[in-house]
């Protein structure tokens, strides 16, 4: 749990963030306070959010607090991070399955900051989706299964 | 024989005086003694009955050319008020260098001694002449000072006529106008004031009074349209001084549109209106993990998705209640 960002805490503040930031990267972490991994995702942005604070706007949400997110987004690992630009959402290629969130705990700090910057760069170009600049070491694997089957 | 200068011909001639019998200097001193007793029977004209005017500086200051001095005099005597005409010109044939001077330049140029008299007055002639100018000057006098008298008459009445208006004005409509706007008096009183100056205005016209009180520019109970209350005098302050130019909102977002313009144009979400008011349905466009499509057809399946899912446990409920029901049955 990080006390050094901003928590939404219900689908109205959400909302509200999505449409109101502007010219900005929003970066919405759905996870649990408690958990361990949530934790080490929450270190790296509190440490970085200052830095990027030109580029970006961070924010944490609870998987719980909002269900109709965490069902849109087809949330079913924590932490799963989400990137907005101008209420447009971004994708990301990291290698995998997943291109709409990225899945688990960034490794370093610089990992964050350089995704962000892509990002930013790529939504001033117009892309709807960039590739991923981290390692792919670095990501950590899983396996999507499809909730239907 | 020398040279000899003829003034009337304005010639020299090496003839000597021979050249004044000849023709051409007969016709020449005829023209001039024409034109000369021409001007000098006007002048006799006003001998018997001086003419007297007040003195107009640009047709009283003509100049007469005498020939037989060879001098330019004054036609009209002036004081600078009033002006006797030919004046000048009989004072100046009076006197005894002109009679000698004519003398000479008739015998000089052998002109007709009949008409020598005429530019000569007389000694005589002369002292009537004064004495009809001190006449004509006393009556002029008293014409003037009539004249003046009748401008003062004149005056008197216009002012008597303003007082007369501006009575009336100040009886019947002011009191009534003081009684209903009385912070306002001062106003209303300039404007009576101008008002009965523009009446008078009209000269020779006697005032009676107005007729038809109702058609008067003051109708009681009626507010002319500048004593209306006027939407910027209102109470509060802010109101009474409107801000010139634009406020600090307008110029903050002008800042902003500003920076904005140097923004690429076609960055993601560009048109995107972050202001819009939108329900609590509202879901951002979202490119889901199995969605097949466009991104926003993700939020429609989504929708579609969540209605099937009620239903279903709408469903489930109501089929376990009646199997509830069944067993109880």
């Amino acid at each position: 749990m990080s006390l050094f960002l901003s928590k939404l805490a219900s689908k109205k503040d959400i909302d509200e963030v999505i449409k109101g930031v502007a010219e900005k990267v929003v970066v919405l972490r759905f996870g649990r306070d408690e958990d361990s991994v949530c934790l080490q995702v929450d270190e790296i942005l509190s440490k970085t959010a200052h830095d990027l604070s030109n580029m970006a706007s961070i924010y944490i949400v609870d998987v719980d607090k909002a269900p109709i997110y965490t069902r849109y987004f087809d949330i079913s690992y924590i932490p799963s991070t989400v990137f907005f630009f101008n209420g447009q959402h971004m994708k990301v290629d990291y290698g995998s399955p997943d291109h709409t969130k990225f899945v688990g705990s960034f490794k370093t700090k610089q990992d964050f900051m350089d995704l962000i910057e892509v990002i930013y760069r790529g939504a001033m170009r117009g892309k709807m989706i960039v590739q991923s600049p981290i390692d792919p070491q670095n990501i950590p694997k899983y396996d999507l299964l499809y909730h239907g089957i | 024989m020398g040279a000899f200068y003829c003034a009337i011909c304005r010639q020299t001639t090496f003839s000597g005086k021979g050249h004044i019998f000849g023709k051409s200097h007969q016709g020449r001193l005829r023209v001039v003694l024409l034109k000369f007793l021409e001007k000098v029977k006007e002048a006799r004209r006003t001998l018997k009955k001086p003419q007297v005017e007040k003195f107009d500086c640009t047709q009283h200051m003509q100049t007469f050319w005498c020939y037989c001095c060879g001098l330019e005099v004054e036609r009209n005597v002036t004081d600078g008020n009033m002006t006797v005409l030919y004046g000048g010109l009989l004072e100046h044939m009076a006197t005894p260098e002109h009679r000698k001077n004519t003398h000479k330049f008739w015998w000089d140029n052998k002109a007709d001694p009949k008409y020598r008299d005429k530019v000569i007055i007389t000694e005589e002639e002369n002292e009537r002449f004064k004495a009809e100018v001190a006449n004509a000057l006393e009556s002029f006098v008293d014409k003037e000072d009539e004249f003046v008298k009748q401008q003062a008459d004149n005056i008197r009445a216009q002012e008597r006529h303003r007082q007369e208006v501006l009575q009336f004005v100040l009886e019947v409509c002011f009191r009534r106008m003081y009684w209903q706007y009385p912070s306002r008096w001062h106003l209303l009183l300039l404007f009576m004031i101008l008002d009965s100056q523009w009446a008078a205005a009209g000269q020779g016209l006697t005032f009676i009074g107005y007729q038809n009180k109702h058609a008067s520019p003051c109708i009681p109970g009626a507010v002319p349209p500048w004593l209306q209350d006027d939407p910027l005098e209102g109470t509060s302050g802010a109101a009474a001084h409107p801000q010139i130019g634009p406020s600090l909102q307008d110029f903050l977002k002008q800042k902003e549109q500003e920076k904005l313009r140097k923004l690429p144009p076609n960055r993601v979400g560009a048109n995107f209106d972050h202001s819009s008011h939108t329900d609590a349905n509202w879901l951002p466009s979202f490119g889901r993990v199995w969605n097949s499509g466009r991104r926003w057809q993700s939020r429609h399946q989504f929708r579609q998705e969540e209605g099937q899912k009620n239903r279903l446990k709408r469903k489930r409920e109501h089929g376990a209640e009646s199997s509830k029901k069944a067993k109880k049955n």
